[in-house]
């Protein structure tokens, strides 16, 4: 059990989004079961104002999950210091059996808030309101992941043993562990480049073909992909060493920061390509999105390629 | 969200917080006040691990002591030759050293004895030998110490006494300091012949022996090595000292946090009172603002304005307050909490330190908490019916 | 141009009572009319104005503003209607004392978040239009009375309003300023805005550039 400031602060801030959180979803059942734009009753009125409540509720929980998860990373890289065996956030994480999930879990929410968020703008600009009942039908299911998150956390952070080794990201990241991540390297190398390469080509063309909802589906697979290639390839030549495939290191001071950056602009990019299929907008916003959608997109595939390219460049050979 | 500052809404902020004054002023002390403590508390704590990190740098990889009954006993000294025997360890000293207790100032003092010849195991304590006389019954004392002595009117000289009753006296040849000050402020040196004979430890034994290690990372297997060879004694790495310490600062600051998060949820509970508890003149205000056009995300939006000026301004001068107030003032009261690390209270200076996360740490500690206390009472007035307000 | 249908607005007093404000109302207000709606208070007067002014929702019947229904519209759009196309007057002027004239007469438009430019512009017209501009930095609190009411018209006036709205306006002022006040209406008249007034006041009564008087009583109008 860490009882460090940094863990009892995540769970102080934790125990505020649930509760407030908490809030937000029993409101939402009520504004899903009566809300009718038409009604001129009581009821009507007090949704519409419970309506503002959630909103502001759901905005603030973002925008304070957002600098927590770095803090979170932050966090994670200080528990290895006193975490034997863990060099970096990959050996917390992958100290119990949580922290992969719980991982996913804050990648997933971010994306589901933020696109709660946008979908509010969207709706807020209606006169007729007609996206009320859908958007707090979505925050109900977000609900759900986000308590689950938080309580994943929870566990997680109560049941790191001190006295236990863990693997570091060596071992996690290689293909002789047992999970699933092994089985990724069982796929040939170019295979997986090819597929990437291919998955930007099909974002670009569509962004010029103007196809919205194809265009989404390309950027949630572009999410997949560019995590796999990031690891089996990419990550390799920003650690100039063929073993070293860890998602954490280069967050860390050594390469300049340069995996905020990175996952930056796959997480800009693919949100806002997603966000350009699901959600019904006017066409002067939808180009936006469009556009900045694929300009990150296009910074993050120039900012990893170049890697493996300035390494063969200054060595004269591949890695 | 959008994505530019509204200036004018800001200054509209400022004025409307200057309307409400008093209640503010109130709210923005509590707050300051709060985060004052806080920051002062991980400001001590850091700076104590900063002095500690640094002292245990200083200190030998390897400590080898003889443990009965658990607890800590003499060792003997032909041991070392053992422990020499040992591929990877480059040093091996054994150490006569131990606590005196000085019964009039009710403080434990530090005696360490080093030889004229020997290699020692410390860069003070070498700096410090070719100093010293070995001829005479002498000793070197640090700064913590000599303000005791002095205060106990031992200027020149001090009377051990021995075991067996009798005084042993040790003239005071003069005062050390070493890098960090926790290290030597209740050290004295000595020869170890006379350090022998104050607390009657024969020539055969010696404290401990301390080990060094020619490659750092292997101090965990020497230690093994160690163990095997001599399973009696009880075998401590540096950094499991360093470890262990480090809970103990966590787990101390732990319960002071959670003496802290029920003085913020008594806070939440004060703040969303005051700030439920509308006047009628802020009502009428909200009234008139959405009469001339104001929609309620506007008003919400002037409410979070500032609320985000009263928790910054209240963040940073809480913060100010507390670097002032721990490495200015060196944090008068507040340290005693955190310093029970000897039972000599040591007059040494708290370093500056400065850490980044700490102040992240600070911050999402006070400024986020404080918004969600307002975010309800905040939605009440943004909501208000207007036409019932001007009537 | 401004329609009423069948308007009617209770209000619930608790659990049992409820209050009729006003019941059955139609009329139509043209574009550039001047009107004075007369009445003791309690008589719905200031309910009519509440409801022209999307401030209040009517509970059956509609609101017609230049062809644009307004009595259903959300919160929000209700009050960008109201900042784009009304201009308040309140009894008590309801200016905020601590801060200066122009601060004070830019409030409708702080939410924009307009560049500086723009918002000058405004200002300045209508502080140059109601001649205080030699007061702009002066706080509220220290100024006359009449310097006050100009302030309080200038604020009404400074996103160019189509209507102008005034609720007793002249309840709380000497008879030299309530005269004023009227001069002032005039010259609003003079730019073709439409202007309603709920008044007992009886200088309001019988003045020639007035288009109607509408008598309201018990919640009806007497036409």
């Amino acid at each position: 059990m860490i009882l460090s400031p940094e863990v009892l602060t995540i769970f102080i801030l934790n125990a505020i989004f649930a509760i407030f959180a908490t809030i937000a979803f029993i409101l939402s059942v009520k504004i899903v079961l009566k809300w009718d734009i038409n009604a001129t009753t009581q009821t009507q009125y007090s949704l519409e104002k419970y309506s503002y409540l959630s909103a502001t509720i759901i905005k603030y929980i973002f925008a304070i999950k957002v600098p927590l998860f770095l803090f979170f990373i932050f966090t994670l890289d200080k528990i290895s210091a006193v975490l034997t065996g863990a060099m970096c956030g990959a050996g917390v994480v992958d100290a119990t059996e949580y922290g992969n999930y719980l991982f996913i879990l804050k990648i997933i929410n971010l994306y589901l808030f933020a696109y709660w968020i946008v979908l509010h703008n969207e709706d807020v600009k209606d006169e007729k309101q007609a996206f009320t009942k859908r958007k707090f039908m979505f925050f109900i299911v977000a609900f759900f992941f986000l308590l689950t998150e938080l309580i994943v956390e929870g566990i997680m952070f109560g049941s790191i043993d001190l006295n236990e080794m863990v693997s570091c990201c060596g071992t996690i990241y290689s293909s002789s562990s047992g999970s699933y991540i092994s089985k990724i390297f069982s796929v040939d190398t170019s295979v997986l480049l090819g597929l990437f390469y291919a998955n930007y080509a099909l974002m670009v063309l569509l962004y010029f073909f103007k196809r919205a909802y194809l265009f989404s589906i390309a950027n949630i697979l572009f999410i997949i992909i560019s995590i796999i290639t990031l690891i089996v390839y990419f990550g390799t030549y920003i650690y100039e060493l063929p073993s070293h495939h860890c998602t954490f290191c280069f967050l860390q001071s050594d390469y300049y920061y340069v995996g905020y950056l990175i996952y930056l602009l796959l997480f800009v990019g693919t949100f806002y390509g997603i966000v350009t299929g699901l959600i019904v907008m006017d066409e002067k916003r939808r180009e936006k999105n469009y556009k900045i959608s694929i300009l990150f997109n296009t910074l993050y595939v120039i900012l990893l390629s170049l890697y493996p390219i300035v390494f063969y460049i200054k060595n004269g050979v591949w890695l | 969200m959008s994505s530019k500052i509204n200036f004018y809404l800001l200054e509209f902020a400022i004025n409307s917080i200057l309307r409400e004054r008093y209640k503010n002023l109130f709210i923005t002390i509590v707050l300051t006040l709060l985060t004052f403590l806080l920051s002062s508390m991980f400001f001590i704590t850091n700076s104590i691990k900063y002095e500690l990190n640094a002292t245990l740098d200083s200190l030998p990889q390897i400590i080898v002591q003889n443990s009965k009954a658990g607890r800590h006993y003499d060792i003997e000294s032909s041991k070392l030759d053992e422990i020499l025997t040992i591929s990877g360890v480059s040093e091996a000293v054994s150490r006569v050293w131990g606590y005196y207790y000085f019964a009039n100032a009710d403080v434990y003092f530090t005696l360490i004895g080093v030889d004229e010849f020997e290699e020692q195991y410390k860069e003070t304590l070498s700096n410090l030998t070719p100093k010293m006389d070995f001829t005479q019954d002498s000793m070197y004392v640090g700064k913590g110490v000599k303000e005791i002595l002095n205060s106990s009117y031992y200027k020149e000289y001090f009377n051990f006494i021995k075991p067996d009753g009798s005084v042993k006296k040790v003239n005071i040849a003069g005062v050390f300091d070493s890098n960090t000050e926790l290290e030597s402020n209740d050290v004295i040196v000595m020869s170890k012949e006379n350090l022998r004979e104050i607390f009657e430890l024969d020539e055969s034994s010696a404290t401990d022996i301390v080990v060094k290690v020619s490659n750092l990372n292997e101090i965990d297997t020497v230690a093994l090595k160690i163990k095997q060879k001599l399973p009696e004694t009880r075998v401590i790495t540096n950094e499991e000292l360093r470890v262990s310490y480090e809970n103990l600062f966590n787990y101390k600051g732990g319960v002071f946090l959670a003496l802290f998060i029920v003085s913020i949820f008594t806070f939440f509970i004060i703040i969303y009172d005051r700030a439920s508890g509308l006047s009628s003149e802020a009502k009428r205000e909200v009234g008139i603002l959405k009469a001339i056009g104001w929609r309620v995300e506007d008003v919400l939006k002037e409410k979070f304005y500032e609320s985000f000026i009263i928790s910054f301004f209240a963040y940073f001068l809480g913060v100010s307050m507390a670097f002032a107030f721990v490495y200015l003032l060196q944090a008068p009261l507040l340290r005693d909490v955190f310093i029970g690390y000897t039972d000599l209270k040591p007059s040494f200076e708290l370093p500056f330190v400065f850490d980044i996360q700490t102040l992240v740490l600070v911050f999402f500690l006070s400024v986020p908490i404080y918004i969600a206390a307002i975010i309800i009472p905040s939605w009440r007035v943004a909501t208000l019916d207007a036409d019932e307000v001007i009537r | 141009m401004i329609t009423l249908k069948n308007v009617t607005k209770r209000y619930k007093l608790n659990k049992v009572d409820t209050i009729t404000a006003v019941e059955d109302i139609n009329i139509t207000f043209n574009e550039g009319e001047i009107i004075v709606l007369k009445g003791a208070s309690g008589s719905g007067k200031s309910t009519i104005l509440s409801l022209i002014a999307a401030l209040s929702k009517p509970t059956s019947g509609e609101v017609i503003v230049d062809t644009k229904g307004i009595s259903k519209l959300p919160d929000n759009f209700a009050s960008i209607y109201r900042r784009d196309n009304i201009g308040f007057i309140f009894q008590k002027y309801n200016l905020i004392p601590n801060i200066s004239v122009q601060e004070n007469i830019l409030t409708p438009l702080i939410p924009l978040n307009l560049n500086a430019e723009e918002l000058q512009k405004k200002l300045h017209f209508v502080m140059e239009m109601y001649k205080i501009e030699h007061k702009k930095d002066t706080l509220v609190r220290n100024l006359s009375g009449g310097e006050q009411q100009r302030v309080a018209i200038a604020r009404a006036n400074v996103n160019n309003p189509k209507i102008i709205i005034a609720d007793e306006p002249t309840a709380n002022l000497d008879e030299k300023l309530s005269l004023h006040f009227i001069e002032m209406l005039r010259e609003l008249k003079a730019l073709g805005k439409t202007v309603i007034i709920a008044t007992h006041d009886p200088l309001f009564f019988d003045l020639d550039f007035i288009d109607r008087e509408i008598e309201v009583h018990n919640g009806k109008l007497l036409l």
